[in-house]
């Protein structure tokens, strides 16, 4: 009597499982993987803000040209650079850096310049358009 | 005799039950919702030392910038007009902390990159962030 009773009442396990196993392929089909993406930083010139320091900020003048970086107007390498960014971040991590993109440059090349800067700590930068 | 038989040769259901709820649960929690707010035609830039983002602010925009300079949110086509209305309305609403988050093509020009700074700016936000892929 005990066991007609527990029959009675068991859950209907084979169409849970069939549901249980459609929502387990959608979701494995549907998951991607997580993409890192990095957000990078342009500080654009805002009005409210203004130096109340008096003293001269130390600027470096980084230019970027469709698959060339001009440091201080000389051009050198992506690896010469990133090294000059990182030694000059550990010396002065408060340096601006002025970063000049070209009209005619590319995303990446803006990209790297900021990541170069991030990677050498520089947080201060401004991105104007080189005419 | 054949009913015996049976219940030798069952599977254990309640463990695999247990798995297969996990799994699901986490496959719920990790699934991202948000995802139509990416082009897939974007093509990101490669950053060496950024870090990955940990966490996105809710508020933010994401505008696609595509390579020949077209512009999408959520996938809907914008012309610069309509971006500008759009993001002056948005600082009406909320102030101008909202960051934008600019997903440009590796191989767009800054010419179209600048453009809409330009708008941002003049709609008075100025937390503007370019999206890269982290090389791993």
């Amino acid at each position: 009597m005990k066991k007609r009773n527990n029959d009675s009442m068991a859950v209907p396990m084979s169409s849970m499982i069939d549901v249980v196993f459609l929502l387990l392929i959608y979701f494995i089909v549907t998951q991607k993987s997580e993409i890192s993406e990095a957000h990078l930083a342009v500080n654009l010139p805002s009005p409210g803000r203004s130096s109340k320091d008096t003293t001269k900020p130390q600027l470096l003048e980084l230019e970027v040209h469709t698959n060339a970086l001009y440091l201080q107007g000389r051009h050198l390498s992506d690896e010469d650079v990133s090294a000059f960014l990182i030694n000059m971040g550990k010396q002065n991590p408060d340096m601006t850096v002025m970063i000049k993109v070209s009209m005619s440059a590319r995303a990446k090349d803006l990209v790297k310049a900021l990541d170069y800067c991030s990677g050498a700590n520089l947080t201060n930068m401004n991105v104007v358009t080189l005419k | 005799m054949k009913k015996h038989r049976e219940h030798n040769l069952e599977t254990p259901i309640t463990q695999m039950i247990d798995i297969v709820f996990l799994l699901i649960i986490f496959f719920v929690v990790t699934a991202s919702v948000d995802e139509d707010v990416v082009d897939q035609n974007v093509h990101l830039a490669i950053a060496k030392y950024a870090p990955a983002i940990e966490k996105n602010d809710p508020r933010s925009v994401v505008i696609n910038l595509r390579d020949n300079g077209s512009i999408n949110i959520a996938m809907q086509p914008m012309t610069l007009q309509q971006l500008q209305q759009m993001l002056i309305a948005m600082r009406q609403q909320s102030g101008s902390a909202i960051p934008i988050i600019l997903r440009c093509d590796a191989s767009t020009q800054y010419r179209y990159i600048d453009r809409i700074m330009q708008i941002a700016a003049s709609a008075g936000l100025y937390r503007v962030r370019i999206s890269a892929m982290v090389d791993e």
